[in-house]
């Protein structure tokens, strides 16, 4: 693994919980230190599944995931305390009884050890994460009780909390509303360039593909179809029935 | 007699520190159990300890003993077996349910004087006043280690009651807490039998917790006071037994039932969900 590369895939396949047929098809891939990379694909295309196979959630059946030189499946917890993860669509339900600090400073559990409580460090950290993402005031509120996009902002802080090295995201803008639309990616972007973050976003809605974006990976099928620079995704991604065109939007 | 003079006897006053013993630790694990989505496991296992204990009857050896082994392998058979396979719950709990209860049933045939047993009654009803001092020091040390546990691995617990796969996600290694809380719910079963028997023990577990979720948004909250109701219900349950001469389990899980629909009934959650769906026709 060359000194860059943090994230490296070689010839992996894996299926989906609960799913017999692979989700991802003997996919290689690596993503050097620092890159911002969009995932795009239509939907079922195998985009969540890549995503959680390289933070170890989902073992492979075949081929090797290597975060930070170390292998995933083996060194899973140790790694995952370094990712900071977005998973898509994730609602709580009304009623749910977890406030939304509670929430974001569960993304500080991995780096506290084993019997030990969160110290006033930890969630002070939380709060600067909520403070970043511009809802400290939802704090005290009940998770249950936020809107789509609020609860997704307080995952991005959760995320966040953690000071990762590496930020996975699986559709974190599809519930924001439009004034979040503008102000969350800026501050992905943002925090991509400042804190070195290595960050993978997935998406099938590519209108607010980031300044940064350097590099698009298109996923059909399970299987990488493009692997390259946003203008020459541009065609393939505009052909595709099931995914947004670029066209116009990227910057 | 008036009832409360009953608590003069020794042996009502070790009924009633099980009561709110036993009560206050089905509050607690329930709350686990049914925030984990556990409740189908807790299930089955709670009908392994009454299959166990049934065992101790028909072999003349100290049932609680082999309720605790029966709860403790379905507890750890379970667990793995649902992991491994991807069986959905409600296919373990048709499946381990009513196999716990043919075996229960085997056992209870095989014991001596079968029927009329004092003892097989015990099993399926409940006995409370049959708590030796020893019971109640097994249940005052697994009070105390029960609650030691749950403070010093209370984040975990937190994150895993949250979402399993964000806490997974965040570095914690779920597979060893859910697999405690399930053997806990086990062993404080097992305990508890002389409480409700074997046929009720499950509602001791889950209406407590269930009760409690229908009011608080704050995970803390539900965390304390899900075990006092557990405690008030059992007492409750025990002193209305007394009051009218019935059997103490059946007492206790129809007052821990009335006290869950009430909170249904009374639940500013659901109130707030019917005033949405109003809102949303």
């Amino acid at each position: 693994m060359s000194e860059d590369a943090i994230i490296k895939l070689e010839g992996v396949s894996t299926v989906y919980e609960g799913e017999s047929r692979p989700a991802v098809k003997d996919v290689s891939l690596t993503i050097k230190r620092n890159e911002l990379v969009y995932i795009v694909g239509p939907n079922a295309s195998g985009k969540t599944t890549l995503l959680e196979t390289i933070n170890g959630l989902l073992p492979p059946f075949k081929g090797k995931v290597t975060v930070f030189g170390l292998d995933i499946q083996k060194k899973g917890q140790k790694i995952r305390c370094q990712i900071g993860y977005v998973p898509q669509d994730f609602m709580v339900k009304p009623g749910e009884p977890y406030k939304a600090f509670d929430v974001v400073l569960m993304g500080r559990y991995g780096h506290i050890g084993f019997l030990q409580h969160p110290t006033e460090q930890d969630k002070q950290a939380a709060l600067d994460a909520m403070k970043l993402i511009g809802i400290e005031d939802l704090a005290d509120r009940p998770m249950g009780k936020l809107s789509g996009g609020q609860q997704q902002k307080v995952m991005l802080a959760r995320a966040l909390a953690k000071k990762p090295k590496i930020l996975l995201l699986d559709e974190p803008f599809s519930n924001l509303d439009p004034d979040s639309r503008g102000q969350i990616p800026v501050l992905v972007t943002k925090l991509h360039r400042e804190q070195d973050l290595t960050t993978l976003i997935v998406t099938h809605d590519i209108h607010h593909m980031l300044d940064s974006c350097s590099r698009v990976i298109v996923v059909s099928d399970g299987r990488v179809t493009f692997d390259g620079t946003p203008e020459n995704a541009l065609p393939l991604v505009e052909n595709h029935p099931h995914t947004t065109s670029l066209e116009g939007h990227h910057h | 007699m008036i009832w409360f003079e009953w608590f003069e006897f020794a042996i009502m006053q070790r009924a009633l520190i099980a009561c709110i013993l036993a009560g206050f630790l089905m509050g607690l694990i329930g709350v686990f159990v049914v925030r984990m989505r556990l409740s189908a496991i807790g299930y089955s296992m709670s009908h392994g300890a009454f299959a166990g204990a049934a065992l101790g009857v028909a072999t003349a050896t100290n049932p609680l003993a082999t309720g605790l082994v029966f709860a403790s392998v379905t507890a750890l058979l379970i667990g793995p077996i649902a992991d491994k396979a991807r069986l959905h719950a409600d296919t373990i709990t048709s499946i381990v349910f009513p196999l716990n209860m043919a075996l229960a049933f085997v056992f209870l045939t095989l014991a001596p004087e079968v029927g009329l047993s004092s003892q097989v009654a015990n099993v399926l009803w409940g006995s409370i006043i049959s708590m030796t001092n020893s019971d109640l020091v097994f249940l005052v040390t697994l009070f105390a280690g029960t609650l030691a546990l749950v403070y010093f691995v209370w984040k975990e617990l937190f994150a895993i009651m949250f979402n399993r796969k964000l806490a997974e996600a965040d570095g914690i290694n779920t597979k060893p807490f859910i697999y405690m809380i399930i053997f806990l719910a086990g062993v404080v079963v097992t305990f508890s039998l002389k409480l409700v028997g074997g046929l009720l023990i499950y509602a001791l577990l889950f209406n407590p917790a269930s009760t409690v979720l229908q009011f608080s948004e704050n995970m803390r909250k539900v965390i304390v006071y899900s075990p006092l109701v557990g405690m008030i219900t059992t007492v409750t349950g025990l002193l209305v037994s007394l009051f009218f001469d019935l059997p103490v389990g059946s007492c206790i899980v129809i007052v821990s039932t009335i006290v869950f629909a009430f909170a249904l009934l009374l639940s500013p959650k659901r109130r707030r969900k019917e005033v949405q769906q109003h809102e949303e026709k």
